[in-house]
């Protein structure tokens, strides 16, 4: 307990916080841009004119539902959010090496595995409080969003608040493989570097060679988009089953996979390492 | 804890990197109430065992122990020992209190700590400035409050003197000295070796990773004691010269017409030239210093391997 406070307090005695919060917000407000297009796009679109297939008809009009209208709404900022959270806990790390401030941390606390266990925890709760100010801003703004696209306000949908809590559960679980990656990459600038690049094109990649590849190759390994952590995250705030993809507790389980693997390997590497 | 218990015992270390041999079965203790300063080249292997005492650096082979136990054995560690390890090890945007701060939440110290910790080593009025704002010895100075934040018993500095201005090391040198005199274990390495022969009780010595010397300084300084010279002036050199080759002793005749003699004593010299009737304007005793003594040790063993 008394290593989380000193983490929080290690966080908060630094500007890094908030200038991260600062770049977050604008990028919270494009993705509600987006969204909201998106929305406009997808409740206008009639899936007989647009020359689909019956499953991509099925798929649009599932997507066009109200209560998935509104789920991906009142989630707008989970794409940078979530990087910018995972950014966040790996510097929580690198921090540590770059300003050499290892040496004293772990001269307080040998037991290098508790400063490790103290740092998710203190991440995760950083996470949260990113997800808590976007979710805050969304439920305020994506109401008068809903009333101009002529779907109800959807509040009552318990698919809509349970996506709300998914999206809690991708912020921690971004920020667990955050520290985990902090640790693997210790180098700031190169952490900060390979995450951003990993993340954004590794999305953008996937998504591009899953629509590429499926039709050619089968509808299951269509389903296997679910492992790119990005795609999986996406997957878990979606409000109702969405017809051709995997159930929502894939995508978390998947990420609790990632996080896990990340958690564990760093607090193996930190107790094995020499501190210099 | 009794005085006994407060013993750093260092047994059998050893350290290889692949090749390299950088610490070799490296034995020693330091002792409580005495200031022991811990000498060698660049490269002996100074930090790598320092580091492995603090279960920093994980040992091939051997132990180091304090009261009996090894650091990552102690409950609560900072408030037995006390370390500072590099000069520059806060977050450059975070101000110096807050790194106090963040010490002691990790410790479960107290906040006011800090404060008394920053206070006694006399950075108050920088306490919230950032610590890139921090000259070197402000930085040292930071790194010693840090060590003082759990009243430990043992310290530990590693090479404390880097980058200090000459009041600085004075204020350093006082400090390690009242803190020995309060009976607490101080170890302190360092390649400054004039320093260091002002400031330490004991001496521990390696090179090349391995234990030369170890024992008080004025014990090791005597054992060199047969190259130590007495310089001698008198208006009747060719006289004194005389008496004392009668008493086996070897004299040299330096630039400035003094007399460089070796094999007696500064006292005997004096009472040999009082029997025989020479006036004296000079007579000092030249000891052979720790540097001498330092270079002649570690002679052949460079810090380069």
């Amino acid at each position: 307990m008394n290593l989380v406070r000193a983490e929080l307090l290690k966080i908060r005695t630094t500007s890094t916080w908030w200038v991260f919060g600062l770049i977050a917000l604008p990028l919270w407000a494009l993705t509600l841009l987006v969204n909201w297009v998106s929305a406009n796009a997808t409740l206008n679109l009639d899936p007989a004119e647009a020359g689909l297939d019956a499953d991509q008809a099925e798929q649009v009009r599932v997507a066009s539902e109200s209560v998935n209208v509104a789920s991906n709404l009142y989630t707008s900022g989970q794409f940078f959010g979530v990087l910018v959270v995972m950014l966040l806990a790996a510097i929580v790390v690198t921090n540590e090496f770059f300003h050499q401030t290892a040496t004293t941390t772990f001269l307080v606390t040998p037991r290098r595995e508790s400063v490790i266990v103290a740092k998710l925890v203190a991440s995760v709760l950083l996470g949260l409080v990113f997800w808590l100010i976007t979710t805050v801003l969304n439920l305020v703004l994506v109401p008068f969003i809903l009333n101009a696209l002529d779907v109800g306000v959807q509040l009552g949908e318990p698919a809509v608040w349970r996506a709300v809590g998914l999206n809690a559960l991708a912020y921690a679980l971004w920020a667990v493989l955050g520290v985990g990656a902090g640790v693997l990459i210790r180098s700031q600038l190169g952490a900060t570097i390979t995450l951003s690049t990993v993340y954004v094109i590794g999305y953008l990649g996937a998504a591009t060679i899953f629509a590429l590849l499926t039709p050619r190759i089968g509808d299951w390994f269509g389903k296997l988009q679910v492992l790119v952590p990005p795609l999986a995250s996406q997957l878990m705030i979606s409000g109702t089953e969405l017809p051709g993809n995997p159930p929502r507790w894939v995508g978390a389980l998947v990420l609790v996979g990632y996080a896990a693997v990340a958690g564990l390997l760093g607090t193996w590497l930190t107790k094995k390492r020499d501190i210099t | 804890m009794t005085a006994a218990s407060e013993e750093i015992v260092v047994s059998h270390l050893t350290k290889h990197y692949r090749q390299l041999r950088a610490v070799d079965n490296l034995s020693f203790t330091v002792r409580p109430g005495r200031v022991t300063g811990f000498l060698g080249p660049n490269g002996a292997g100074k930090t790598t065992t320092l580091r492995m005492m603090l279960g920093l650096v994980r040992p091939t082979s051997g132990t180091a122990t304090f009261s009996g136990v090894a650091y990552t054995d102690l409950d609560q560690p900072i408030r037995h020992v006390g370390a500072v390890l590099e000069a520059s090890s806060a977050h450059k945007g975070r101000s110096g209190i807050n790194h106090l701060r963040v010490i002691c939440a990790s410790a479960g110290l107290p906040r006011q700590a800090a404060d008394e910790a920053l206070a006694r080593v006399g950075l108050s009025p920088a306490a919230k400035r950032k610590f890139k704002g921090y000259s070197l010895g402000m930085k040292q100075r930071l790194g010693i409050a840090a060590a003082l934040l759990g009243d430990p018993r043992v310290l530990i500095l590693d090479e404390p003197a880097n980058g200090l201005d000459p009041e600085g090391i004075r204020w350093m040198r006082d400090l390690l000295k009242s803190l020995a005199a309060e009976g607490r274990t101080v170890l302190v390495s360092s390649h400054l070796l004039g320093e260091m022969q002002q400031l330490a009780d004991d001496v521990v010595i390696i090179a090349a990773g391995q234990l030369i010397r170890q024992g008080p300084v004025e014990e090791v300084l005597g054992s060199m004691s047969g190259v130590s010279h007495v310089r001698v002036r008198t208006p009747k050199p060719a006289e004194l010269s005389a008496a004392l080759a009668a008493e086996q002793a070897t004299v040299a005749t330096l630039p400035d017409e003094a007399l460089m003699v070796t094999g007696l004593d500064a006292a005997r010299i004096g009472h040999i030239a009082f029997t025989a009737g020479i006036e004296l304007h000079e007579l000092t005793g030249e000891r052979a210093d720790l540097e001498q003594v330092f270079l002649q040790l570690t002679a052949g063993k460079a810090g380069i391997r």
